[in-house]
């Protein structure tokens, strides 16, 4: 926990500055007043400040301070990845092959990915990428994507 | 009166009713399920909310919110897991009382009380939102930047767990409201010359992303994919709930005060109401030795304050648009892409959209006792639903529902991104309903102050010399020192101890 406060402090620290660099062309109102870099500026230097006590606290040892619980197994993590991948997947795939195809291809291999019988992850897959397709489709008139085979 | 008749014209139509019946469904399910809070399911609606007119848009977010809240008591009663943050005050009193076989009193006052309590919020949002209303008309852009302010400290002072973390998620959402082309110059800013960000990182998808894909991320990094569920007795729930409310009556008036008032607090919403009413009702109760080993008296007071606070969190968010918690910030961003901006303005414009939310309070609340006595019914089915396939679902909604906003693929990345920043924020005691606020609320504050300044010509003794921004900015500094005061309390009296 206490070491993670202080990556989080870091990159918080490293926001502030990038922001100082971005904002530093940023021109200023008539007369020399800040314009459009006031509240940027603003929010780095405070980014740095809150981001400095952030490590500060976690250096300072303290009574409750205990170690995070059990780290993630390694399948877990697998999961979470999977997760991830699926989304960029059906980004890619979505304008080729259409919302049908993909929705429930991708819905059925993460089902069973995550443990759920072959039948069952079937059935469910394409009973939810129906009910999706009618209430965007049918009721909220939202085009999705048809794809190459047109549905 | 007109308007009230328009108001009543709106809700009850065909289509309106049919939205009030599927957001019932919708808000008792994902407020059964442990792990999908009311919030998510606000994000998840807002895709759908985005292609309706605004009345059945509000009133399905108003039911469901109230459904949602609910229902978190019954995984807490069977499973002694909270369904929605906002039922963890009193998941132990609840289970508790389950195990003594008292289970049907439970869940019967946690319908009856999250009822009543919804009505008592929905009577004072009624009576005060217009009082204000009246009072906002005067406010000019310097106290709406005091008020905006106010809404940020109050938002980074009841954050839960550590007050730093909460002001850096804040700080993470102002700056994510940074982006975009500037209203002074019209420059872009952080864009890195994408054409998408001109407009600035897209509320939905970033909402969908905090909410949805988070949650589902940590769902499949851990956690149960399946309950043991404690067989109960539900028969007659109702039974004895009239002896409760006249032996409990003060618990009632009191925690529906509370409720009601931490909902108007900006960024204080129903799990804060619930933790501050079980404390009280600890303080004043004749029996506080119970808390906490099942106690009917705690589930009434908290059961009571977190539905009463649903309404207050519509009060700033009606009358000053800044949002009372998570969810009216995300209705008001939504407001803000369909155009309509919440103020003052709306009580004279439209007067009859009001109407139609605060009927939709007060009929969202009487149908939770049918509704919530089906949920009761069906809980143990409903939390059999497998994990496996429930979340590759919402998944699923959340891609769906980014892409569907503007039909393109920058928004599912914006989502990815939020969804895995969440992740880690949440993991590492980073509150993630802050970085919403600060996304709604940046925006007003910096037009309000550069608008301001820019008026004045940047002689800022306005800020403090009208009267208006006066009160609002002492307001704010007391929002501030607020901790402080709390902390030498608690050093007062641990000296008092001491030198005993």
């Amino acid at each position: 926990m206490k070491k993670n406060d202080i990556v989080f402090g870091s990159i918080f620290i490293a926001l502030g500055i990038f922001i100082f660099t971005q904002t530093f062309f940023y021109p200023s109102l008539e007369k020399g007043h800040p314009g459009p870099g006031l509240f940027p500026n603003l929010l780095a230097i405070l980014f740095i400040i809150f981001g400095g006590v952030l490590i500060l606290k976690a250096r300072r040892p303290s009574a409750t301070g205990g170690e995070e619980g059990a780290s993630p197994t390694h399948k877990k993590v697998t999961n979470a990845f999977f997760v991830l991948g699926i989304i960029i997947v059906y980004v890619v795939a979505v304008d080729k092959v259409g919302f049908l195809v993909t929705s429930a291809v991708l819905l059925f291999v993460l089902m069973f990915k995550l443990g759920a019988p072959a039948l069952r992850s079937a059935i469910s897959s394409i009973c939810i990428t129906l009910f999706i397709n009618i209430m965007f489709l049918k009721i909220l008139r939202v085009p999705l994507p048809p794809g190459i085979l047109g549905w | 009166m007109k308007s009230v008749l328009q108001g009543f014209a709106l809700l009850f139509n065909f289509k309106v009713i049919v939205v009030i019946m599927l957001s019932s469904i919708y808000g008792l399910f994902v407020g059964a399920m442990p792990g999908l809070t009311a919030t998510m399911a606000a994000a998840l609606l807002i895709p759908f909310t985005f292609f309706m007119d605004p009345v059945p848009a509000l009133v399905s977010v108003v039911t469901m919110s109230a459904m949602a809240i609910f229902a978190g008591d019954i995984p807490a009663a069977l499973i002694r897991i909270p369904g929605t943050p906002s039922s963890a005050a009193y998941t132990q009193d609840s289970f508790e009382l389950t195990k003594q076989g008292k289970a049907e009193m439970v869940l019967g006052a946690d319908v009856f009380f999250s009822c009543l309590g919804g009505l008592l919020g929905a009577v004072i949002l009624m009576t005060s939102a217009p009082i204000l209303a009246e009072f906002a008309m005067t406010f000019t852009t310097f106290e709406y930047f005091w008020l905006a302010a106010m809404g940020l400290s109050a938002t980074v002072m009841v954050s839960a767990g550590s007050q730093i973390k909460g002001a850096l998620s804040m700080f993470l959402g102002l700056f994510l409201s940074t982006v975009g082309v500037d209203i002074t110059l019209g420059l872009p800013r952080f864009t890195f010359g994408s054409v998408e960000l001109l407009n600035g990182v897209n509320f939905i998808p970033a909402m969908i992303g905090l909410f949805g894909v988070s949650e589902v991320i940590r769902s499949v990094m851990g956690g149960e994919l399946a309950y043991p569920i404690t067989r109960v007795r539900t028969g007659h729930i109702f039974r004895g709930m009239w002896g409760l409310f006249r032996k409990y009556q003060v618990n009632f008036w009191r925690s529906g005060m509370i409720g009601t008032f931490i909902g108007i607090l900006p960024g204080a919403g129903a799990d804060i109401a619930a933790w501050v009413a079980y404390a009280a009702s600890k303080r004043f109760s004749k029996e506080p030795e119970k808390y906490g080993k099942g106690s009917i008296e705690a589930i009434i007071d908290s059961g009571t304050a977190n539905n009463s606070c649903l309404a207050g969190d519509w009060v700033p968010a009606l009358v000053f648009g800044i949002p009372g918690d998570s969810i009216t910030a995300i209705v008001i961003g939504v407001l803000f892409m369909k155009g309509l901006r919440p103020g003052p303005m709306i009580f004279e414009q439209q007067p009859e959209i009001l109407y139609a939310v605060y009927m939709a309070f007060i009929l969202a609340n009487l149908l939770m006792i049918p509704f919530g006595w089906l949920a009761i019914k069906c809980s143990s089915q409903m939390l059999r639903v497998p994990r496996n396939i429930l979340m590759p679902g919402i998944l699923m909604f959340c891609i769906v529902g980014s892409f569907a906003i503007n039909n393109t693929v920058f928004d599912v990345g914006i989502m990815l991104l939020m969804g895995i920043a969440g992740y880690f924020l949440e993991d590492n005691g980073f509150p993630v309903a802050p970085v919403v606020l600060g996304l709604v609320l940046g925006p007003l504050v910096e037009k309000n102050f550069m608008m301001s300044v820019i008026k004045a010509d940047w002689n800022l003794a306005q800020f403090f010399t009208r009267t208006g921004s006066a009160v609002l900015c002492i307001l704010t500094i007391i929002i501030w020192f607020f901790p402080l005061y709390m902390a030498l309390l608690q050093k007062v009296k641990k000296s008092g101890k001491s030198s005993k």
